[in-house]
């Protein structure tokens, strides 16, 4: 109940930050993103780079950004805590705890184990130890299931690897994905059509296992080009790369293919065409800016998702990401890595939100007035 | 345009830059040998370790005062050059060699030995294998004694005064639902006092307050011994008693009786040194054993440690065995996806598949492979019962249950890979151990009649059963195969359901279900490892099993001493007492030799008879089968034997599928 009561004023709290005012915003939004900035650059790079990001982060905040801007960094704070809290509330509820093992432990054993790894037997007070050594000690704590490794030291050198495959299988996705759609939108109901979007159709309908055991079959194990699975070349980004790519790549065809449709009988291109404008010239400086604000926004929480790692792609091709940390973090019950991946994520969903509205006023100049 | 152009530029030149930073950290030259190693070792500590993965690679990195002779198994020279055994067969002298030293250089000693055992037995570390050192002198005392004081003290103790406020006299089936209840029997398993000893196998006829204050009596004196006990295990032990360091490289050790598999807990890895120097340094106790910190003493060294990804070991220059060891360099790869390991292993990227890492789909395609090879494991699978529920808490449902299930069908037909059924809990190949004859093979006739007699006549009036499972497809299938039996044979209806791990882990331990999937490994090839995890509220027990001769039977199998001062209490209730009679003859007649032999006999009977009240009388189980283990290895992997080789010839199967890393290399030559 206390619980309930508590996540509902979460909420009130974070639904206040989009009305702060303009001057509030510009003094509370500065210094909850040097608070976040210090804690993650101490983290992960020592306190130096924590301080330096800090200050530098809320200086560019206080001088150049816009109210709005501001206001949704302020919303960042409290919903990341809110998330925390949710996300104990709910580890808690799970039946099971990181010390039952397969052999039974002496509960004195259990309990020794508990102060060791500061995780109580009560939810609400393991929240505020998580959060106090979050804060004070700007670290994620010791992973209880991987002996003597801390959260950092897990996802330190896993993200790198999911982020780069992230990158490479977005930018695939974006380039296959943008073709593929945009020459359909441009020729509805030609054969180009069709043919683009029956390839899409299978994209979003095969899982991603069946995507890269196709590949393994046919690249590794018959051609004998690529290597099955591990990590440690280039060699071996390839196919994970791409079987995470094409079912986002055959989104972007269908959200590209759709924006182009619409855009291509908005008067301005009939201005455009009127006025003896090249096609090519039309597609590409008019058409395509605007054709691409679905895809644009599609790409926020894409970009998260990919970026953070899939947990099959990685088990399927054996690649040390951070997509693995989330379910063994959840199958282990290993409280400290389960929120550490969840802060993680939710950090990149957030950002990358903020960045894709930004992108937005770039792309779309009847946005701008409102930010 | 060109602004637009050179940013996408751009965006890409950081994803390589940041691609190549990834890799930079993991390049390494290319291993002798790779194997995949199932998962992922949650720690190399070797006193905190459990399970084969981290066996593996803890065996790489340390050595022991023995260790496994790769073709024999048997104990071969390590840390300790060689050792004897006093005529009592009680008292081990190991030499150390005085060449063995820690990677740093530095000296290993007889000192590091007193440390690191020590160390195992901590409470405080909360070591799961402690208990593989409580056949030393004073090992016990000092893990346990202490909690087991502190439970008499408090819980139990407030447990009781209830009772006897509450109740003038009490009978038989109460008190012992009362000690169970109490968790009574685990803290005073070791209790030498009568009046404890008498009313914890109370089973007839009713108590008075006067029993009962008299029990309290004396649980108030247990505890206060067993803190005297404990205190006086702190003082001794590894100082005067238990095990002792007279010299830099002397280590003697003293067992509370002869434990004839003792040489093979010296090669096990909990029993391994580890670092003082490094662990006490601040800030590293919990980490001291990753790739920055570690000082070991085996044939490896840890080059590098990147988790989910590999593990590189590297042949240790420092080792006494270097000459040994063939292999400079090897990978040890945590890949957990079944078809995953196989695609490595078919296309070169592994040389070793360990134990089962296949689709088990596949095994009938696979087993046909010249590099495919199985034998028999020292692992039984069986499901537990809920002995304390309706109408399982009634023996004769237990025994029906067993003769109802077509192990053979089971074994064939959805194994397939030459199991055995398991027709008694202690798998086959322990030397000079023989389960007892069984009474739990085939027998629909004899199950329907049991059935009908605890009164459930064609299964009528049988509750629906649940049968529990951690989920795995091979498991699923089994119980799927169970429940049909159950409904074709005796006309239960029996449901099959799954929980992932932790689920299942604490549902079983809460003893929350009916009937339970699990299996057990043994630890060591000795009947014991898989009978004294059935004595009251093991911790392993989970079902709520108790019988106190089996209990009496497994304590007495540990240390025969009380046993053999006073054999006739216990003798009345065997059911075979005549075969340890003559054997008590002999040793009271014969020469030390004899007498050891005899004593190993009488042991052995003792379990024997243990274990006869699992498959003869009470059936607080039901084994299905025996394992096998089955490994993929490139032949270019020399060393290993899937069959044992003694030197005189016999040949045994590798039954606990070891294969040290220390003796396996390759054969150079073209790739």
């Amino acid at each position: 109940m206390i619980e309930a009561i508590t996540i509902l004023v979460g909420f009130g709290i974070i639904a206040s930050t989009a009305w702060l005012g303009p001057k509030s915003a510009k003094i509370v939004a500065p210094l909850l993103l040097a608070l976040m900035l210090y804690i993650g650059g101490r983290a992960g790079w020592g306190q130096l780079t924590g301080i330096i990001l800090a200050i530098s982060g809320a200086a560019l905040a206080y001088f150049f950004a816009p109210v709005r801007v501001l206001r949704r960094v302020a919303f960042l704070v409290p919903s990341l805590v809110l998330l925390i809290y949710t996300t104990t509330l709910l580890m808690y509820r799970a039946p099971g705890n990181p010390f039952a093992g397969e052999k039974v432990a002496d509960p004195q054993v259990e309990m020794a184990l508990r102060a060791h790894y500061g995780v109580p037997k009560d939810a609400t007070q393991f929240f505020f130890t998580y959060m106090r050594r979050l804060v004070v000690e700007g670290t994620l704590g010791p992973s209880i299931k991987v002996a003597g490794r801390s959260v950092e030291e897990l996802i330190g050198p896993a993200l790198p690897v999911s982020i780069s495959i992230g990158l490479l299988a977005l930018a695939l996705a974006c380039a296959i994905g943008l073709t593929l759609g945009v020459s359909a939108g441009l020729r509805p109901n030609s054969l180009a059509d069709y043919g683009s979007m029956t390839l899409v159709l299978f994209g979003i309908s095969l899982p991603n296992f069946v995507i890269g055991a196709l590949f393994i079959i046919v690249f590794a194990l018959k051609l004998g080009w690529l290597p099955v699975a591990g990590w440690g070349g280039y060699r071996h980004l390839i196919m994970p790369a791409f079987t995470l790519a094409l079912p986002y790549a055959a989104y972007v065809a269908r959200l590209a293919r759709s924006g182009t449709l619409e855009v291509m009988q908005q008067d301005f291109i009939r201005t455009a065409r009127a006025k003896g404008l090249p096609r090519n010239i039309i597609v590409l400086k008019h058409a395509l800016k605007a054709s691409l604000l679905p895809v644009v926004s599609f790409l926020g929480p894409a970009a998260a998702g990919i970026m953070t790692g899939s947990f099959v792609v990685e088990t399927l091709f054996g690649v040390p990401g951070i997509g693995q940390w989330f379910v063994k973090g959840a199958i282990n019950r290993d409280y400290s890595v389960v929120l550490g991946t969840a802060i993680i994520y939710s950090g990149l969903i957030t950002s990358f939100n903020l960045v894709v509205d930004l992108a937005y006023a770039w792309l779309d100049p009847r946005v701008r007035g409102t930010l | 345009m060109y602004r637009t152009l050179i940013s996408v530029l751009l965006a890409f030149a950081v994803t390589l830059l940041l691609v190549g930073f990834t890799f930079s950290a993991s390049l390494d030259a290319p291993p002798d040998y790779r194997f995949v190693n199932g998962t992922e070792p949650k720690t190399l500590d070797p006193h905190l370790a459990t399970g084969e993965p981290e066996n593996r690679i803890i065996s790489a990195l340390f050595e022991g005062l023995t260790r496994y002779d790769p073709k024999t198994l048997e104990p071969a020279p390590g840390v300790a050059e060689h050792w004897t055994l006093s005529p009592d067969l009680k008292t081990y002298t190991f030499h150390l060699r005085t060449n063995a030293r820690w990677s740093n250089g530095r000296p290993l000693t007889a000192a590091d030995f007193i440390y690191s055992w020590k160390r195992l037995l901590d409470p405080a570390l909360g070591g799961e294998y402690a208990y593989i050192l409580f056949p030393v002198q004073y090992a016990e005392a000092y893990n346990a004694y202490k909690s087991y004081a502190e439970a008499i003290r408090g819980p139990l103790k407030a447990k009781l005064t209830a009772l006897i406020e509450k109740n003038e006299s009490i009978d038989a089936a109460r008190w012992q639902s009362f000690l169970a209840e109490a968790d009574a029997h685990g803290p005073l398993k070791a209790t030498e006092q009568k009046v404890l000893r008498d009313l914890l196998t109370f089973k007839q006829g009713s108590l008075t307050r006067e029993q009962l204050n008299a029990f309290s009596q004396g649980l108030d004196l247990e505890a206060k011994l067993l803190l005297e006990k404990n205190a006086e295990a702190r003082e001794k032990l590894g100082k005067t008693a238990g095990f002792m360091a007279p010299d830099d490289h002397t280590f003697v050790v003293e067992l509370k009786a002869p434990t004839p598999y003792f040489l093979e807990i010296t090669s096990f890895f909990p029993t391994m040194p580890a670092p003082r120097f490094v662990i006490e340094r601040p800030g590293n106790s919990s980490d001291w054993f990753t790739q920055k910190k570690i000082v070991n003493n085996g044939p490896f060294l840890l080059k590098t440690w990147n988790v989910n990804e590999r593990i590189r070991l590297n042949k240790n220059p420092t080792y006494w065995g270097h000459d040994e060891v063939r292999a400079t360099a090897l990978d040890v790869l945590p890949t957990e996806q079944l078809t995953t390991c196989l695609n490595m292993y078919l296309t070169g990227e592994a040389d070793w598949l360990t134990s089962n890492l296949y689709p088990s789909d596949l095994v009938q395609d696979l087993r046909h492979r010249a590099d495919f090879h199985t034998g028999p494991a020292l692992t039984v699978y069986y499901y537990r019962f809920n002995n304390k529920k309706k109408p399982f808490n009634d023996v004769r449902v237990r025994h029906a249950l067993n003769l109802a299930i077509d192990r053979k069908l089971i074994v064939e037909r959805v194994l397939g890979l030459g199991q055995l059924p398991a027709f008694s809990f202690v798998p086959p190949g322990m030397t000079g151990y023989t389960s007892p004859r069984t009474k739990i093979s085939l027998d629909l006739a004899h199950a329907r009649e049991l059935l009908a007699q605890a009164g459930f006549p064609g299964g009528q009036g049988f509750p629906e059963v649940g049968i529990l499972y951690n989920s795995n497809e091979t498991h699923k299938k089994i119980a799927e195969v169970i429940a049909d039996q159950l409904k074709r044979n005796l006309g239960i209806a029996a449901k099959a359901y799954n929980q992932e791990w932790q689920s299942y882990i604490s549902t079983v331990r809460g003893i929350n279900y009916d009937i339970a999937r699990a299996a057990w490994v043994g630890d060591y090839s000795d009947p014991n490892t898989f009978l004294d995890m059935w004595v009251t509220n093991g911790g392993n027990n989970q079902t709520g099993f108790s019988s106190p001769i089996y209990d009496q039977l497994i304590a007495d199998a540990g240390n025969l001493e009380p046993f053999l001062a006073n054999p006739e209490g216990l003798l009345s209730h065997l059911k075979e007492p005549a075969m340890i009679r003559q054997e008590l003859e002999s040793a009271r007649a014969g020469s030390v030799a004899e007498k050891s032999e005899a004593w190993g006999k009488i042991r052995m009977q003792l379990l024997r008879e243990a274990e006869s009240i699992l498959v003869q009388d009470e059936f607080p189980i039901m084994p299905i089968y025996f394992y096998v283990n089955s490994d993929l290895v490139n032949p270019r992997l020399r060393g290993f034997y899937h069959e044992l080789e003694f030197p005189d010839g016999k040949r045994a199967p590798n039954f606990k599928d070891i294969h040290p890393l220390r003796d396996i290399w390759v054969e150079r030559g073209p790739p």
